[in-house]
């Protein structure tokens, strides 16, 4: 198999007394959808806060494309190409759409510390960079607060993917849409995937991870649990790894009367 | 319609003359809460009605709020006034406007508060005198060589330096000690919680000399909930109807009146004088006088 | 295409409507004080009365937009103004040197504010200016021992007082260099907040802050220039009163702070942070401004005054809620 694009080995987290991740391993491939589950506690926002540079792990190391890489701020592993979309998407609904896909990174020119903004360009880049990713609103002017639910989110990964990102780790991106929004995102996920791009979802919806993921991990307790290639599971045995067990198969189905 | 358009002509011409002959008086504070500014503004009011000229009484919302008078001023000078009697909340921001006055010809007289300004007629009180008359009065009335203190008004108005020095010459000149100055910026509020403080400071305390009747009322206030009235002696200044209704009570002990309707009377007449050509005195006394319980009556 | 057209048409009436509101509140006053209200003198009184209240708001604003407050201007202004005066007068220091000193006084007061509020975490701007307010205030009286300090060199007072007559007004009106002043700080505000990547994070941090942080921006930091420029308004307006009373007074902008406060939430600005422009700013002040020469001209007791600005804010902010609540529902 190809090298892993980001590893992560006998990663551990401690806060205090608080142990958080154990002896975790991880890895996502170049062009890959990874599904990360886990219950509440199981350490999947704290290992997503690991490798988008957040937290600096208590022990174990990163890899990215090969090398031993450590970050020290978000800005590190942006600087790689690691970019996060959160669950309550994090933009400025005062703002249009085009300031909000490049806050903290305007083209513009730079005098005396500050950049001097170049609107036209800004304006130019958002667009191509929505129409790439088959994103539709009414105008990049609008402000964000105008927007749907869907839209911010569309809007939100188009952030995370405005500078040539090669990881986008995405926390619960469909929690907080209504139903004819999730399949929107979820094509855009798969149109990140076919521009080579690697996604990291977190979610507790199984439809969601069984329809876009290629590869499904599961945490319990702050470690490792279970893994497999979406084809060789099912939605139970991937709730039961929640829950902390295993084995599951079709004939535990809870769904099914017989 | 052709009525209409005599009736406008007459109404413009109207508006035109009843600006001809508008004087101002701008007041340091407003006459609603203090009767002394009430006075001023009544005396004005007469003299305008005795001399046939039309008075604009303006003050700024409060006797601290210099920005408000300069603003006012100005405005009034751009309406092309016929004389402005000023009480400056603060004679040397006021001062520029002053002489923007002066340069567009409108004459300025100074009512009981002196301007920085040069050349410029004051008519007011000689609160120098006044005070050291009040001074007199504890000095004949306390005990040799007893402690007593000194309210002072807003101390940057030479109405409230004129005061604490006359009465501090004065008392400190009958060998009484003078234990504690302080400001408390005429209000009446600030004296009752400043004299407090002295009193704890200096128990012995014999009398208290208020530049104001306001702050002089306070200081009795203090002197009630401490206990110590009949033991502290409390003279004000400006017999205002409260202060005379408190000594006819046996409070207060007595108070300097001013003649504050004379400074808004004086003050009108005067620029109407300038304007007809004549010349005034530097210094137009308005005068003083004791109240004690035997004329308090006078004063209600 | 077009329906982005529309949008800007829309966003431009918002922001840009309250210019209407002005000329209306113009042509009234013309029309109840014909004699007067127009005049090249009443004109230029209204600019010089209201420069250095524009320059309070032109800062209050700023700190507005990051959803924040400073209490603190108005005693800024007098500490500003007494030390200008005291280096003047007392300590007889050159003009070229004492200018300078209103702006520095002003951005070091921004910058403790800017600090308590990072550095302390105290958890809102409304208590850190609180404290500054009055240590300001008490340092201003200390200093000048509760006396003005009058008398300032001519150079000093240049940007307060000068009138330039250009040969076609008659003094004393003319074009002051206040507005000068007060133009060139509006533009660079302007620019500063419309044209710059810090003036853009500064809008953001009024709207999310938790946006502009893990967008890479260091909030604490822009919140401590944002403090620091609105300290430096101040200070200048402490420059331009000086200059227009040729004193240093210490009972100077005593609830300035309000009326600047006022000014900018008449302008359109959203108390909640993220929203207004400098134009909305500068419209707010002269409302104020208009309305208090206005009822000084028909004589009407300061009071009256009072009670009339208070109206108009509540107005403004209703205004702004009826217009939030519209465009949701869009």
């Amino acid at each position: 198999m190809s090298e892993p694009l980001l590893e992560g080995r006998g990663v551990a987290k401690y806060f205090g007394a608080i142990t958080a991740l154990q002896d975790v391993n991880f890895r996502v491939n170049t062009g890959e959808a990874l599904g990360v589950v886990g219950d509440n506690g199981a350490g999947k926002s704290t290992l997503m806060k690991v490798l988008s540079g957040l937290y600096t792990p208590s022990e174990g190391s990163l890899y990215f494309d090969g090398k031993p890489v450590r970050f020290n701020s978000p800005r590190d592993a942006r600087k790689v190409g690691i970019e996060m979309v959160y669950q309550d998407f994090a933009l400025a609904g005062n703002l249009p759409i085009y300031e909000n896909i490049f806050l903290g990174r305007e083209p513009g020119r730079k005098i005396a510390g500050l950049t001097i903004l170049d609107r036209g360009l800004a304006r130019q880049m958002a667009q191509d960079h929505l129409d790439k990713l088959k994103i539709h609103v009414k105008s990049i002017d609008q402000n964000v607060e105008e927007l749907s639910g869907g839209q911010r989110q569309a809007v939100a990964i188009a952030r995370a993917t405005a500078f040539d990102a090669k990881v986008v780790i995405m926390d619960e991106p469909t929690a907080a849409l209504a139903i004819k929004e999730v399949g929107k995102v979820l094509d855009l996920i798969n149109t990140l995937k076919s521009h080579g791009v690697s996604v990291i979802i977190i979610s507790h919806r199984m439809d969601d991870i069984f329809y876009a993921c290629d590869r499904v991990m599961a945490l319990y307790q702050g470690t490792n649990f279970a893994e497999a290639p979406l084809p060789q599971t099912n939605r139970n045995e991937v709730i039961g790894w929640i829950m902390g067990t295993k084995g599951h198969t079709e004939g535990f189905a809870h769904d099914k009367v017989n | 319609m052709k009525n209409l358009l005599i009736g406008s002509a007459i109404l413009a011409l109207m508006s035109g003359t009843a600006f001809a002959d508008t004087y101002v008086l701008a007041m340091k504070g407003p006459g609603a809460g203090n009767p002394f500014w009430a006075a001023v503004e009544a005396g004005a009011m007469a003299k305008g009605a005795e001399l046939g000229v039309e008075v604009v009484v303006l003050a700024p919302p409060s006797e601290s709020d210099v920005q408000a008078q300069i603003a006012q001023i100005e405005d009034q000078i751009a309406k092309g006034v016929s004389g402005i009697a000023l009480a400056p909340t603060d004679p040397n921001a006021l001062a520029p406007v002053v002489d923007a006055a002066r340069a567009k010809g409108i004459p300025v007289v100074f009512v009981d508060t002196r301007g920085a300004n040069e050349g410029i007629t004051f008519i007011g009180t000689n609160n120098e005198v006044g005070a050291g008359l009040a001074a007199k009065f504890i000095c004949d009335n306390v005990a040799a060589g007893s402690d007593v203190a000194i309210l002072q008004g807003i101390i940057t108005q030479s109405t409230g330096q004129m005061r604490a020095d006359g009465a501090r010459m004065a008392l400190e000149g009958c060998g009484l000690k003078v234990v504690a100055e302080q400001t408390a910026e005429w209000d009446r509020a600030k004296g009752m919680g400043v004299t407090e403080n002295i009193l704890t400071g200096n128990p012995g305390l014999a009398a208290i000399f208020g530049s104001n009747d306001n702050m002089a009322l306070g200081a009795i206030e203090a002197l009630k909930n401490a206990g110590k009235l009949d033991k502290v002696m409390v003279v004000g200044f400006d017999a205002n109807p409260d202060a005379a209704a408190s000594i006819l009570a046996g409070e207060m002990t007595a108070t300097i009146a001013q003649a504050p309707a004379n400074m808004g009377g004086f003050g009108i007449e005067s620029l109407v004088k300038l304007n007809k050509g004549e010349t005034l005195d530097a210094w137009v006394d308005t005068g003083t006088v004791l109240v004690n319980s035997a004329n308090a009556g006078d004063y209600k | 295409m077009s329906s982005g057209g529309n949008q800007k048409v829309l966003k431009l009436l918002e922001n840009y409507g309250i210019v209407l509101v002005l000329i209306g509140i113009m042509a009234f006053l013309t029309w109840t004080q014909p004699l007067y209200f127009l005049t090249a003198e009443n004109l230029s009184n209204i600019i010089k009365q209201n420069a250095a209240p524009a320059m309070l708001a032109l800062g209050m604003f700023i700190v507005i937009v990051t959803a924040g407050i400073d209490l603190s201007v108005g005693s800024v202004m007098a500490l500003a103004m007494v030390s200008l005066a005291i280096l003047d007068k007392s300590f007889g220091w050159p003009w070229y040197i004492v200018i300078f000193v209103g702006p520095l006084v002003g951005i070091a007061a921004g910058w403790v504010n800017g600090i308590g509020l990072t550095w302390l975490k105290l958890p809102h701007p409304f208590i850190m200016t609180l404290g500054t307010l009055n240590i300001a205030r008490g340092l201003t009286n200390l200093v000048t021992n509760a006396a003005p300090v009058s008398g300032l060199q001519p150079e000093v007072r240049y940007a307060g007082r000068e009138v330039y007559s250009l040969g076609i007004f008659d003094p004393p009106a003319g074009i002051p260099v206040s507005v000068l002043v007060v133009t060139v700080s509006a533009l660079s505000l302007w620019f500063f907040l419309n044209r710059t990547n810090v003036g853009r994070h500064v809008y953001a941090i009024g709207g999310n802050p938790q946006a502009a942080r893990v967008s890479g921006v260091n909030v604490d930091r822009v919140l401590i220039y944002v403090y620091m420029i609105c300290g430096c308004f101040a200070g200048i307006a402490g420059l331009l009163l000086a200059g227009r009373t040729d004193s240093g007074f210490p009972n100077a902008g005593i609830g300035s702070e309000l009326d600047a406060i006022a000014a900018v939430i008449i302008g359109g600005a959203s108390f909640f942070g993220g929203r207004g422009t400098v134009g909305g700013v500068i419209a707010g002040v002269l409302i104020i401004g208009l309305m208090r020469n206005g009822l000084n001209l028909n004589n009407v007791s300061v009071f009256w005054q009072q009670i009339l600005i208070g109206v108009v804010i509540i107005v403004a902010v209703y205004i702004d809620v009826l217009r939030r609540r519209a465009a949701v529902r869009k």
